[in-house]
């Protein structure tokens, strides 16, 4: 053995370390930790790789494709808009795909390598350890995202969309991942087994992506009921009389209230279905509030849901101002701050989860798992 | 939550007052103290009332069979495990109502050591060094002394996925002794080591010891330990069964393996003055006038000693004498307590 000779020295006083306890020194220690031996690892850059690929290809194909159709119409500004449409989902679709496997394995999959019981031994507190594997994992995230940022800018240089556009964007889907990281380290904490908690964690993404609409789909025929309702709009006589070529056809059709049998859905019970959904929450989200006029936008179909069924429905499309006839405020509001809360509760919890189930000296052990 | 009790009172007494290693030696402050532990896991109690107590500055070996409860009474010791009952302290403090002080002091190195693959042999320790708040200035020169300690430093800046299973478990003891703890928990330390890294092992842990710390290493390969340890604590189903130290070792009855030129002409003695003895196993029957040897159940050393003076008084060529197992393994198997 060498000669160094290592007297035990005084211990200093020992630092607080709660579980709620929180260091910038703690949580770098534990995110370099993670980002170090995600970086270093050679399946990390082709995921890069693969992603600007993929992103890249459907973005310029896409591009090119509405450029030859919307070379025939004379409005080339939807061209843009539905490009920008198709990278964003694109974007937050896959982003939606990769992040849950950054969080998924964070906690049991460090249990399983022998790893987890030697950082919790140290000081450093329970949350330490959560925030910084969650911060790694955000980073990663957006790391993606930060590859898709030039094909963002390829849909703006399209135009048809405002520029304010694109930050509202990145954050909005940046503070989604954010929140599916936090569900998947919960889950990492809460299943035994890595394979476990990264099924339960891609069926929450799926429970929020693709079940919401299936549900709300299928709810409708429920909710919905044939009911006498006002309508404001073109009188049916008016076109009779068009019909039968009596009135004057160049009469103006006049708008008025008339009561007659709709199909209504009460979606006020399940609009917030598709509110909590994360292509709705960006969807919503992303346009600027100036951006938003008329209401034959399909956000502002969203945000109408909330409302189930005006009171008096507007079908009239020939007066440019109908709220003598139409109550004000038949326009829903943005939905996505309802949304994104959601969201990030749900990824708050999973967080929480995590650093409750990380605390040591642990009472219980989940069946079959060892601490060390 | 344990975690949340007040820093420790700075009059803490025990192995922690700084000085000369010989002062704490002289007064060993028990560096753990464990009264009555139980831990149950479902119906299968892994501690059933254990009691252990390891003197500070000596190396205190636990054994015991596969499942006796060593690893969770480790895991308890680490501040990892709640036991159900029974008072631990660890360097003077409790590790489940007073977890960070005791985790502070407390270097454990579990059996089955992961290791972070992407990360080199120093940047593992320089994470841990962090991880225990060891002041930065110091971090440096910290790990380049416990890499050289444990002769990983031309590994220093290799991935420690390239190392092998032992320099894995030297990388481990390392990063155990990161944050210069006063009590060391060692679970195993010596599987997976070749020859030369035990002899290793066993300067450095009897230096540990020497140096006021404590030092408690369980393993169930006997010989190993009894080179290393002081004392010895035997674990059997979740019960502490027994105890030794040093001085039992030399003055308990042993069996001696009494090994000369002629077995006849030893048998003869053994016979002619009352000694009772059984063949070694060894011996070829065919040929009694050929050397070979026998045991022989002795009273300690002086027991020995008595024996061989009175053989070579009697003409008995005597070859060699010596146990003819290590104390540990003799002491463990006179116990005959069951495995499962």
């Amino acid at each position: 053995m060498t000669a160094t000779t290592t007297t035990p020295t005084p211990a200093p006083a020992t630092p607080a370390v709660a579980t709620w306890t929180l260091t910038w020194h703690g949580v770098r220690t534990v995110a370099a930790l993670e980002l170090r031996q995600r970086v270093r690892s050679s399946r990390w850059k082709a995921a890069l790789v693969v992603w600007a690929v993929v992103v890249g290809a459907i973005t310029l194909l896409a591009g090119g494709v509405l450029a030859l159709f919307s070379a025939d119409t004379a409005r080339p500004d939807d061209g843009g808009a539905l490009l920008f449409a198709v990278v964003a989902a694109l974007v937050l679709g896959l982003g939606l795909l990769v992040t849950p496997t950054l969080t998924s394995t964070a906690v049991n999959g460090d249990r399983a390598a022998g790893t987890l019981a030697t950082l919790q031994v140290t000081l450093l507190s329970p949350a330490e350890i959560a925030t910084g594997k969650l911060l790694a994992a955000w980073a990663s995230a957006c790391a993606f995202l930060v590859v898709s940022l030039p094909f963002f800018l390829v849909a703006l240089a399209m135009g048809g969309v405002p520029v304010t556009t694109l930050p509202r964007v990145v954050v909005l889907t940046a503070l989604l991942l954010a929140a599916v990281c936090g569900m998947g380290l919960g889950w990492s904490t809460l299943a035994a087994r890595p394979a476990g908690s990264t099924v339960l964690t891609f069926v929450t993404v799926a429970a929020l992506t693709v079940f919401t609409p299936i549900f709300f789909g299928l709810t409708y025929p429920f909710l919905s009921t044939t009911q006498e309702v006002q309508v404001y709009g073109v009188s049916d006589d008016y076109w009779a009389q068009q019909d039968e070529g009596i009135g004057s056809s160049t009469a103006e059709p006049t708008c008025e209230l008339s009561v007659q049998e709709r199909a209504v859905a009460r979606t006020e019970w399940t609009w917030w279905l598709l509110a909590i959904n994360p292509f709705g929450v960006v969807a919503d989200g992303a346009v600027p509030p100036a951006a938003l006029e008329g209401s034959a936008n399909p956000v502002q179909t969203l945000r109408d849901l909330r409302l189930g069924t005006p009171e008096v429905q507007d079908e009239c499309w020939v007066e440019e101002d109908t709220s003598h006839a139409v109550p004000p405020g038949a326009h829903g509001g943005p939905v996505w701050p309802f949304g994104l809360a959601v969201n990030l509760l749900l990824g708050a919890a999973g967080f929480v989860t995590a650093v409750r189930r990380l605390r040591i000296p642990q009472r219980t052990l989940a069946r079959g798992t060892r601490v060390a | 939550m344990a975690a949340d009790a007040p820093p420790p009172p700075p009059d803490v007494p025990g192995p922690a007052a700084p000085g000369p290693s010989a002062q704490a030696v002289a007064t060993p402050a028990p560096g753990i103290e464990v009264v009555g532990l139980r831990r149950a896991f479902g119906a299968v109690r892994a501690l059933d009332g254990a009691d252990l107590v390891a003197r500070a500055g000596a190396v205190t070996a636990l054994v015991g069979p596969n499942g006796s409860g060593k690893t969770t009474l480790l895991l308890v010791l680490a501040g990892l495990l709640v036991p159900d009952s029974g008072q631990v302290r660890v360097a003077g403090h409790d590790p489940v109502t007073d977890s960070a002080a005791a985790r502070a002091r407390t270097g454990w190195m579990p059996d089955a050591f992961g290791t972070w693959d992407s990360l080199t042999a120093r940047e593992v320790l320089t994470t841990f060094a962090d991880a225990y708040r060891v002041d930065r200035t110091r971090t440096a020169a910290r790990v380049d002394e416990l890499l050289a300690t444990v002769h990983l430093s031309e590994y220093a800046d290799q991935p420690a996925a390239v190392l092998s299973r032992g320099q894995k478990q030297r990388l481990g003891l390392a990063r155990a002794l990161v944050h210069d703890p006063q009590v060391l928990l060692l679970d195993e330390p010596a599987s997976g080591l070749d020859p030369r890294s035990r002899v290793d092992l066993r300067i450095l842990l009897r230096r540990l010891a020497d140096e006021g710390r404590t030092v408690l290493v369980s393993s169930h390969v006997l010989s190993e330990l009894d080179e290393m340890a002081d004392d010895a604590v035997f674990l059997s189903r979740g019960r502490t069964v027994a105890g030794m130290s040093e001085a039992d070792a030399t003055a308990g009855r042993r069996t001696w393996h009494v090994r000369a030129l002629s077995l006849r002409t030893l048998t003869d003695w053994l016979d002619a003055s009352g000694v009772g003895y059984r063949p070694d196993g060894a011996g070829r029957p065919t040929d009694p006038d050929a050397a070979g040897g026998v045991l022989v159940d002795v009273d300690g050393e002086t027991g020995a000693a008595a024996l061989l003076r009175d053989a070579v008084t009697a003409g008995v060529p005597l070859v060699s004498s010596a146990p003819a197992a290590g104390a540990l393994e003799q002491a463990y198997l006179a116990l005959e307590e069951e495995r499962r």
